[in-house]
C-alpha cells in the first residue's frame, strides 16, 4: 500500500455526550484499487463514509485526519474544507439512491446538472444497462437498483478519482446484488479508486483488493480480501464467517409422513385482475420437521402464509389442520386457533408498543385456559436465554434478537402444533440469525412442532430445512 | 407524592392556563358579583368603578359579571362541540377501518365531501334557517368538524391494524373487542388529543364569530361574541368594556393552541422512540 | 409513465374533480331545499310576511302566494322544479329587494372577489419573505418572532384582529376610515385584517416547506455533485418547497370564506358575506340559497385549482392518483 490515494488516520467519532461510536480508525484506499469495509448494522461503518465527506449528522463530532494524495491533510471535523473536495476529488454513491434524486425533476436534467452533457448521457446509460428512455422519467418511476445505476453513471461523469459507495446493496434482492457488484467492478475497471462500505459478504467476496472488518466502531481485522475471507485471524472474523448459512452443517432429514401437522392440496390464489400467484400447490408438513418456502419478493410467500394460518381464503384448494379442512369448514379455525401460530418478520412490531412486555404476557391468561404465565414463563425464558428483567421494559427498549426470542416464548406458551415463520431473521445480524435458527431447529425437534420457514435466502433455507417448496414453480 | 409532583411537572405549562380557564367556565356564574342580565339604564357605558370593576355596557349591565357568566356558554359549548365531533369522528373512523371496502368508501367519501364545505358556512346556513340558538351551532359545527377526526382515526387505526402485534393477538385468540381497546384505541386517542385541543380553540372562534354576526346564541345570553357584537357601536367610548370579552377569547384560544402544539410535539417525540 | 398517459391521467383527475364540485353544489342545493321545507310553520305565510310585511299578511295573500309559487304541489315536484331552475341559472328574486338573486350575487360577489384577492395577495407578500427567512435560519430571531406572531394571530378570531386594527388606526390615530367601501382607503383595513388572519397559517407552512427541503438528502447530494448552495436551492429547492406552499395557498383562498363573512360585516363592506348575513337575519330564503351555492361552488373550484397545481408541480402526485 505504497501509494494510498485516500487515507483516513486515527478517525474517532463521538456523540456530544462523549459516547464513542468509531474509535481510532485508520484506513487507506490504494490508487486504482478497492478497499471494502464490512460490518454489521450499527458497527459505525457508514459514519466513516459520512465523516470522509464532512456530512456527519448533527450532534456527532469527528477527530483525526483525512488526506488525499498530494494534498495537505484535513482535520476530520472540518466540514467546510472537506466539502471543497466534493466532485473534483471524491464522489459519493449514497445509501438510499432514491433520496439522492430530486423527485420533481427528470433524470436527464439531473444528470446534466451533475455535469453530463447530452452526448455523454446515452453512452453512460448504455454502459450501466439502463434503458435509453429512463432519462425521461421522474425518479419515482425508477426502481432502487435503477436509481443507483443512474447515480453511478453520473458519478463516472464527474472527474473525481475516488468514489465512496455506501451500502450499495441495501434493500436489493439477490439478482440485483449481482448487478450492483458488476456495476462497482466496472467503476474500478474505469480506473477509479473505490471505498465500498457494506454488510453483505457476497459483495465482499466479489470485490478484489483489501478487506477490513469493523465491529462496534473498531477495525478488528484487515488484509487481502481473499486471505481474510478464507482464513480470518480474529475471533470475530471467524464467528462472522461461520454465520454464513452456506457454512452451516446440514440438518438430518426426518419426516414421518403419517403424522402430519399441516397439509394443503391444490391451493390457488391471485389478486383480482392479476395473474394467479400460484396454483395447484400441495404441501405436507410432518411434526418435527421444517418446511422451507422460497420465492421472489412479491411472489406471494406471505399470502401463502396467511392462507395456511386461516387468515385468508384461497381461490381453490384445501388446507388441513389436524385433519380438518379449514377452507371447507371455517369453524375449525376457531377450534384450533392457538395451535397454528406465526413468527413475524419484525419482532419488535409484534408487541403492542405502549404496554410493558410483562403485561402483554400476563394478558395471555385470558385467552388460554389453565395457563399461569408466572409459572410457565421463567423456565421458558431460561431455555430461550432471555434475561427475565427484560419483561419490565417496553418493546422498543429491547433488541431485535431479544424481541424475536420473546415472540417465540409467547407462541410457545400457547402450546402450538405449527409455527409459520415469515422471514424471521431477515432483520437480524448474521450471528444472531444463526443462533435464532439453531434455536428454532432445537424447538422443532424437542417439542414435536412443525415449522414452515419462509425466506428469500435460499442458502439459509437449504441449511436448516428438511424439505423445500419453491413458490415460483407454481406460477401460472 | 413525589411521583405525582414529577408527573405534574411534565405537563406543558399551557395546561395550567387551561385548568384555570376551565375553572372559570365551571365557577364563572357563581363568581359573578352581580346579575349578568340586570339592566340599569341610568348607568350605561360607565367606566370601571368599585361597583362595576370592568364598567357597564350600553344598557347598564355589569361587564365583569357578563364575561364570567359567559364562560360556560363560549368555552363549555366549544368543548361540547368538539367532544361530539371527535366522538362522531372516532366512531366512524374506527368503523371505516374495521369494515369492508364499501362501508369504508361510504364513510371516507362523506368525510371528503364534508371537508369540501367551508366549515363556517354550514353553521351559518343552519343558524340562519333554524333561527340561532344552541342546536344549529352544535349540529353545524359537528357536521363541519367530524371529518378531520374520522380521517385521523381511520389513518392511525388502519396503520395499527396492519402491524404484527394485531395479527399476533388475533392468532392467540384475543377477541376483536380486546384488540380494539388494547391495541387500536390508545394510539388513536393519542393522535386525536392534540387535534381536539386545537379544535376547541377553533370552535370557540367559530362560536364567537357566529355570536358576533348576530347568528349565534341570542341576547341577552352573555356569550362573548354576542357581547362584542352589542358593544361594537360603542367602541370609541368603551374600550375597556370591549377588551374584556376580547381578551377572554384570546386567552382561551391561545392556551388551547399552545397546549395542542405541546401535545402534538410530545406525540411526535414519543413515536420516535 | 408516458406523456400521453400523464395527459390522460390529468384529464381524468379534472373530470373527477369537476364531477365532485358539481356533486357538492347539488348537495348544497338539496340541503338548502330541505332546510327551507323543514322549517316549522307555513312557508307561504313566511314568504308573504317577507313580501308585504308581518302586519298586512292575510290568509288570502298566503293562498295567492302558495298558488303562484307552486307551494301547494307535492314536495318532489317542487324539488324537481327547484333543481331545474337552478340548472338554468335562475335563482329567483330576493324577497327583500325584489331584484333577481343572480344580479345581487354578481354585484356583491365582485366586491368580495376584490377584497379576497387583495387580502390574499397581501398575505403572501407578508408571509413569503418571513417564512422563507425563518426556514433558512431555524431557531433564529426571525424564526422565533414569526412563530410568536403566527401563534398569536392564529389565536385571534378575525373580528378581533379587525376590531384591534379599527381601534388603533381608525379611532385612535384617525389615519383610515373605520367602515365603508367608497374609496380605496376603505379597502385598507379589511384587506389587512384578512391578510393577517391568513398569514397566521401560511407562515408556518412556508417555513416548514423550506426547512424540509433544505434538509432533504437530494439537496446535500446536489452539492456533493458540485453545485454551489445557491445553485442547489435554485435548481432543486424552490420547486420542491413550492409544492406544499402553492397547494396550501390555493386552498387558503377558499378558506377566505371564514374570514370575509365576518370582515365584511365588521367593516360594512357590501360583499357576498355581508349579503348573506343580512339575508340570514331577514330570512331572505332565495338570497341565502344563492349565496350559499355560490360560496360552496367557488370553494369547490378553488380546491380543484389547488389539486391541479399540485399535479402540475409534483410528478409523484400524478402517479399516486388512482381514478
Amino acid at each position: 500500500m505504497a501509494d494510498p490515494v485516500l487515507s483516513v488516520t486515527n478517525l474517532t467519532i463521538r456523540e456530544r455526550n462523549g459516547h464513542i461510536l468509531v474509535r481510532d480508525v485508520t484506513l487507506a484506499v490504494p490508487r486504482g484499487g478497492v478497499l471494502t469495509l464490512i460490518g454489521e448494522t450499527g458497527s459505525g461503518k457508514s459514519l466513516i463514509a459520512q465523516a470522509v465527506f464532512g456530512l456527519l449528522p448533527p450532534g456527532l463530532e469527528a477527530s483525526g485526519q483525512i488526506m488525499l494524495a498530494g494534498r495537505p491533510p484535513i482535520a476530520a471535523g472540518d466540514s467546510r474544507a472537506l466539502s471543497g473536495l466534493w466532485r473534483e476529488q471524491i464522489m459519493l454513491i449514497p445509501q438510499e439512491p432514491s433520496l439522492a434524486l430530486d423527485p420533481t425533476m427528470k433524470i436527464r436534467r439531473q444528470m446534466a446538472l451533475a455535469g453530463l452533457d447530452d452526448e455523454a448521457v446515452d453512452p453512460a446509460l448504455a454502459a450501466f444497462d439502463l434503458p435509453v428512455h429512463s432519462v425521461d422519467l421522474y425518479p419515482f418511476a425508477l426502481s432502487g437498483g435503477m436509481a443507483q445505476r443512474v447515480l453511478v453513471a453520473s458519478a463516472l461523469g464527474v472527474g473525481a478519482p475516488i468514489i465512496v459507495a455506501d451500502e450499495p446493496t441495501k434493500g436489493l434482492d439477490a439478482e440485483r446484488v449481482t448487478q450492483a457488484i458488476a456495476t462497482l467492478r466496472q467503476l474500478a475497471a474505469a480506473g477509479r479508486s473505490l471505498l465500498v462500505i457494506t454488510h453483505d459478504r457476497h459483495m465482499a467476496e466479489a470485490l478484489p483488493g483489501t478487506l477490513a472488518i469493523i465491529r462496534e466502531g473498531v477495525i478488528v481485522e484487515r488484509g487481502d480480501s481473499a486471505r481474510v475471507l478464507a482464513a480470518p485471524e480474529s475471533d470475530y472474523g471467524r464467528t462472522w464467517l461461520e454465520a454464513d448459512p452456506r457454512h452451516w452443517s446440514r440438518s438430518a432429514r426426518c419426516c414421518d409422513m403419517s403424522d402430519l401437522a399441516l397439509s394443503a392440496h391444490g391451493l390457488a390464489f391471485g389478486w383480482p385482475g392479476a395473474p394467479l400467484l400460484f396454483k395447484g400447490l400441495d404441501l405436507h408438513l410432518p411434526r418435527r420437521s421444517i418446511l422451507a418456502i422460497s420465492g421472489a419478493s412479491g411472489g406471494g410467500k406471505s399470502t401463502l402464509a396467511d392462507i395456511l394460518l386461516g387468515l385468508r381464503r384461497p381461490l381453490a384448494g384445501s388446507v388441513e389442520w389436524a385433519g380438518a379442512d379449514i377452507v371447507a369448514d371455517p369453524s375449525a379455525i376457531r377450534r384450533f386457533r392457538q395451535r397454528y401460530q406465526k413468527l413475524h418478520q419484525d419482532p419488535i412490531q409484534s408487541f403492542v408498543p405502549h404496554l410493558s412486555l410483562a403485561r402483554q404476557f400476563t394478558a395471555l391468561e385470558s385467552v388460554k385456559t389453565g395457563l399461569s404465565v408466572a409459572r410457565a414463563l421463567p423456565p421458558l425464558l431460561e431455555r430461550l436465554k432471555v434475561k427475565p428483567d427484560l419483561m419490565d421494559r417496553l418493546p422498543r427498549e429491547i433488541s431485535g434478537g431479544e424481541a424475536q426470542r420473546l415472540a417465540l416464548a409467547r407462541i410457545l406458551l400457547l402450546d402450538p402444533t405449527v409455527i409459520i415463520a415469515d422471514e424471521p431473521t431477515s432483520r437480524l445480524d448474521p450471528v444472531v440469525q444463526r443462533e435464532t435458527m439453531a434455536l428454532l431447529r432445537q424447538l422443532v425437534d424437542d417439542a414435536g412442532l412443525g415449522l414452515v420457514l419462509i425466506s428469500h435466502d435460499r442458502a439459509l433455507l437449504r441449511s436448516v430445512a428438511d424439505d423445500e417448496i419453491q413458490l415460483d414453480a407454481f406460477k401460472t | 407524592m413525589n411521583r405525582v409532583v414529577k408527573r405534574m411537572r411534565q405537563f406543558p405549562k399551557s395546561i395550567w392556563a387551561l385548568a384555570a380557564l376551565a375553572g372559570i367556565a365551571v365557577l364563572g356564574p357563581v363568581l359573578a358579583p352581580l346579575d349578568p342580565t340586570a339592566q340599569d339604564l341610568l348607568r350605561v357605558m360607565e367606566a370601571p368603578s368599585s361597583q362595576n370593576w370592568l364598567g357597564t355596557d350600553h344598557v347598564g349591565r355589569d361587564i365583569l359579571s357578563r364575561v364570567l357568566s359567559g364562560a360556560p356558554h363560549s368555552l363549555g359549548l366549544a368543548v361540547l362541540c368538539v367532544a361530539l365531533a371527535s366522538g362522531t369522528g372516532l366512531a366512524l373512523g374506527l368503523a371505516a377501518s374495521n369494515s369492508g371496502a364499501f362501508l369504508r368508501a361510504v364513510i371516507m367519501r362523506s368525510a371528503d365531501l364534508m371537508l369540501a364545505f367551508p366549515g363556517l358556512l354550514l353553521a351559518l346556513l343552519l343558524a340562519g334557517f333554524l333561527g340561532g340558538g344552541i342546536w344549529p351551532l352544535l349540529i353545524g359545527l359537528n357536521l363541519a368538524l367530524w371529518p378531520q377526526y374520522a380521517r385521523m382515526t381511520e389513518a392511525v387505526a388502519t396503520g395499527v391494524l396492519r402491524q404484527g402485534h394485531v395479527e399476533a393477538a388475533r392468532l392467540a385468540g384475543f377477541p376483536e373487542r380486546v384488540i380494539l381497546l388494547r391495541h387500536v384505541l390508545p394510539p388513536v386517542l393519542r393522535a386525536i388529543l392534540p387535534l381536539a385541543t386545537l379544535g376547541v380553540g377553533q370552535a370557540i372562534m367559530s362560536i364567537s364569530a357566529l355570536g358576533f354576526l348576530g347568528l349565534g346564541l341570542k341576547p341577552p345570553t352573555p356569550e362573548w361574541g354576542a357581547m362584542i357584537n352589542e358593544l361594537l357601536p360603542f367602541l370609541s367610548e368603551g374600550l375597556i368594556q370591549m377588551a374584556a370579552p376580547c381578551l377572554m377569547i384570546f386567552a382561551c384560544v391561545l392556551s388551547l393552541t399552545l397546549a395542542g402544539r405541546a401535545l402534538a410535539a410530545r406525540m411526535e417525540a414519543g413515536s420516535d422512540g | 409513465m408516458s406523456v400521453a398517459k400523464a395527459t390522460n391521467t390529468m384529464l381524468r383527475v379534472i373530470l373527477l374533480r369537476v364531477g365532485q364540485a358539481l356533486a357538492t353544489a347539488a348537495l348544497l342545493a338539496s340541503l338548502c331545499f330541505a332546510f327551507v321545507h323543514m322549517l316549522p310553520g307555513d312557508l307561504a305565510l313566511r314568504v308573504a310576511a317577507a313580501r308585504v310585511g308581518d302586519e298586512r299578511v292575510t290568509p288570502e295573500t298566503a293562498d295567492r302566494i302558495r298558488r303562484e309559487e307552486g307551494l301547494d304541489r307535492p314536495l318532489i315536484v317542487q324539488y324537481g322544479q327547484w333543481m331545474k331552475s337552478l340548472a338554468r341559472g335562475d335563482l329567483g328574486r330576493s324577497l327583500l329587494s325584489g331584484k333577481p338573486v343572480v344580479q345581487e350575487l354578481a354585484y356583491h360577489g365582485a366586491f368580495t372577489l376584490q377584497l379576497g384577492l387583495i387580502g390574499w395577495l397581501l398575505s403572501y407578500l407578508i408571509a413569503l419573505p418571513l417564512g422563507v427567512f425563518a426556514g433558512f435560519r431555524p431557531g433564529g430571531i426571525v424564526d422565533r418572532a414569526t412563530d410568536v406572531l403566527a401563534v398569536t394571530l392564529a389565536s385571534l378570531p378575525t373580528f378581533l384582529v379587525g376590531i384591534g386594527l379599527v381601534t388603533l388606526f381608525a379611532l385612535t390615530l384617525r389615519w383610515l376610515p373605520p367602515a365603508g367601501f367608497r374609496t380605496s382607503a376603505h379597502m385598507v383595513l379589511p384587506a389587512v385584517t384578512l391578510a393577517l388572519s391568513l398569514v397566521a397559517f401560511s407562515i408556518p407552512i412556508i417555513r416548514n416547506a423550506v426547512l424540509e427541503v433544505r434538509a432533504a438528502f437530494f439537496m446535500t447530494y446536489a452539492r456533493v455533485k458540485g453545485l454551489s448552495p445557491p445553485a442547489a436551492f435554485r435548481h432543486h429547492g424552490i420547486r420542491n418547497a413550492a409544492i406544499p406552499v402553492v397547494t396550501f395557498a390555493a386552498l387558503q383562498f377558499a378558506f377566505v370564506i371564514d374570514g370575509f363573512v365576518v370582515i365584511e360585516t365588521l367593516f360594512n363592506y357590501p360583499g357576498l358575506g355581508e349579503l348573506l348575513v343580512k339575508a340570514l337575519i331577514a330570512r331572505d330564503v332565495p338570497v341565502i340559497m344563492g349565496a350559499g351555492l355560490v360560496i360552496g361552488f367557488s370553494f369547490a373550484i378553488v380546491s380543484l385549482t389547488a389539486d391541479l397545481l399540485r399535479l402540475w408541480l409534483d410528478p409523484r402526485a400524478l402517479e399516486a392518483v388512482r381514478v
